[in-house]
């Protein structure tokens, strides 16, 4: 195969994963705004919390796939307990949406620094047996790990789809995206509806941290990029949109990788730069349909 | 006693003791002091935004612009005079928020919050990689500090601690003057007109954008001379130091809002607060640290229903009560300058 075809089919590839990461975390964020109105600032944080846990449990049980099952879960309980105790006395604040966005960033680093006090600061582990190598495609040699990734956010993918569009759970979850106040006044049991959706957004987050962890060294400041990545993704988007979401992350996936090849210096700027430009002529986003 | 006699008379007591404070503390506890001068003229200029209603959380952006100015001019041009280098870096900042402004201006609510979130990470990242012109992440340094010449005093030499406290004592108090005169001339009851309804505002007859343009321009100048004093005094900038989005802007914001969101001097009280809490807890490491965010979400989440304007709100509401208590609870004058 022409080496340049190859790097261009690995490095779409690589890009694809981590938009499709990327998307595992916006998803969250841009359901929790559509839902509850609230732009949670400590989402990504999630899911770096989410890599940490990933951490600990492989050092207890020495399993990639328990821990794959476990540190979600623990991350999505966490999730759950925050929105339950903190985030619920946000509605009728005097200060309205400064009040709002203020303490989710006091969340956001108050995780931040409970991470950098009970664990280490950077953070790698290494590949699953099972998962390490490469696979031969046509001459080009390319990472399992990768592969499971994409394969990994499709599965979620699919099944957040099926939630949303086919369950009863998630009739209600788009009715209260379109009009909270009605579908609580049909008899659901709305703060339910709530601490559910948070809990399976922070659960995707977490499921990101960990997938991410054998790939990339996750520390503080990576977690404040995905932080300021995950945002931009759903505020060009628009905020609420899942489809908006989804076409921005796959987007900057690529624009991430391909990105640090060819513009290294420009990458990161482009990104705020569209994200400029999008306020300023379309605030609500590319797929955004209400204020 | 003559409420106006006493304002004026607390105001002259807190100047004199200003004056005197390197005399009687030592220039070491000047220096602190210095820090915190600038840093309330930077949140007083974003109080002037945060006043109109258009709350930004990418101040530091001017700050930062101000901040590089000053140090490219002084690196890159000999004997430029200090007080030429301070207006430059409020200047060209007034200029970059021209030049933003008629994006700024369309939007509002939450789009403003996260445009200017935007542009903060702009300059952040802008910054970050054009490590020709700024450096990096290791920052911008100043080697000398021009000294001030003043026709008739004599020569300043700004290096020296004592002289610059001084000399930013001057500027912070100019600055914060002006901006209070702004705020109590008729363009200062448009900012509050804005705040409270920018539709009945425009119209009885008044341009919005274009308000909405001078009060960013105009905070964006302040902000640049608080940046330019930021460099002159630690001779040394970094996008961590003056351009960080959670670290200078939202920090700043936070600021404000404990010391009391809608007044004027809301500010300072809220710098102060934070500035010696950092310094209370300084040595204790970083569980301090995650007390300080605990406290400050519980703060965010509950007593900010209860006081929702800070500190200077509850001091309000209590100055109200005991006047309308001297005056036997009769004809009190409502004092409020709590917004709608």
């Amino acid at each position: 195969m022409n080496i340049n075809l190859a790097l261009f089919i690995a490095q779409s590839l690589n890009g694809l994963g981590y938009g499709m990461l990327l998307f595992l975390v916006a998803s969250g964020l841009t359901l929790i705004y559509g839902m509850m109105g609230l732009l949670n600032l400590s989402h990504a944080f999630f899911f770096m919390l989410g890599a940490y846990f990933c951490a600990t449990f492989l050092n207890i049980f020495d399993n990639f796939w328990i821990t794959l099952l476990l540190a979600p879960l623990v991350v999505g309980l966490l999730g759950m307990l925050a929105e339950r105790f903190l985030l619920r006395n946000l509605e009728n604040n005097p200060l309205g949406y400064i009040g709002q966005i203020l303490p989710t960033l006091g969340i956001a680093l108050l995780i931040l620094t409970s991470v950098s006090i009970f664990w280490a600061r950077s953070l790698w582990i290494e590949t699953p047996d099972i998962l390490r190598g490469f696979v031969s495609i046509g001459g080009l040699n390319y990472p399992i790990y990768r592969f499971f990734i994409i394969g990994l956010s499709v599965v979620i993918l699919i099944a957040m789809m099926f939630l949303i569009y086919r369950t009863r759970l998630g009739l209600v979850i788009r009715a209260a995206v379109s009009d909270t106040e009605i579908v609580s006044s049909l008899g659901v049991n709305i703060s339910l509806v709530f601490s559910v959706v948070f809990g399976i957004s922070t659960w995707m987050a977490g499921v990101a941290g960990v997938a991410l962890t054998p790939i990339f060294f996750v520390n503080a400041g990576f977690a404040y990029q995905w932080a300021l990545e995950s945002f931009v993704v759903v505020i060009i988007g628009g905020l609420g949109s899942l489809p908006g979401a989804f076409v921005v992350a796959l987007l900057f996936g690529e624009l991430h990788a391909f990105g640090i090849q060819f513009f290294p210096k420009l990458a990161p700027i482009l990104m705020f730069v569209i994200m400029v430009l999008v306020l300023s002529f379309k605030p609500l986003g590319l797929f955004g349909k209400r204020g | 006693m003559n409420y106006r006699v006493l304002t004026w008379g607390f105001w002259s007591v807190l100047f004199g003791t200003l004056l005197l404070i390197p005399q009687i503390f030592g220039v070491f506890n000047a220096d602190i002091l210095v820090g915190f001068g600038i840093t309330a003229l930077f949140a007083v200029s974003l109080n002037m935004l945060a006043l109109s209603g258009l709350f930004s959380f990418g101040h530091a952006l001017f700050y930062g612009v101000g901040a590089y100015t000053t140090g490219l001019a002084l690196s890159y041009i000999a004997d430029f005079p200090i007080i030429p280098a301070l207006l430059l870096g409020g200047i060209v900042s007034a200029l970059f928020a021209l030049l933003l402004s008629p994006l700024l201006v369309r939007i509002s609510g939450i789009y403003f919050t996260m445009l200017t979130i935007a542009f903060n990470e702009l300059a952040y990242g802008i910054s970050m990689k054009f490590r020709e012109i700024t450096g990096g992440e290791s920052g911008l340094s100043i080697y000398s500090v021009p000294s001030l010449n003043v026709p008739g005093l004599g020569t300043f030499d700004m290096g020296d601690k004592f002289s610059f406290y001084y000399f930013a004592l001057a500027i912070v108090v100019v600055c914060i003057g002006i901006m209070w005169f702004v705020t109590k001339t008729p363009f200062g009851d448009i900012m509050l007109g804005i705040r409270n309804n920018q539709d009945r505002v425009a119209y009885l007859g008044f341009w919005v954008p274009g308000s909405k343009t001078t009060i960013i321009v105009i905070s964006a100048f302040f902000a640049g001379i608080a940046g330019s004093l930021l460099i002159l005094w630690i001779n040394v900038v970094s996008p961590q130091s003056c351009l960080h989005l959670v670290n200078v802007s939202i920090k700043t914001f936070l600021a404000i809002l404990v010391g009391g969101l809608g007044t004027f001097t809301g500010p300072f009280i809220g710098v102060g607060v934070i500035l010696l809490f950092g310094e209370l807890i300084q040595n204790y490491g970083r569980m301090a640290e995650l007390i300080i965010w605990w406290i400050t979400i519980f703060y965010l989440l509950f007593a900010a229903k209860i006081a929702p304007w800070g500190i200077m709100g509850i001091f309000t509401s209590l100055k109200t009560k005991i006047s309308a208590w001297l005056r036997h609870a009769g004809a009190s004058q409502q004092v409020s300058i709590i917004p709608e």
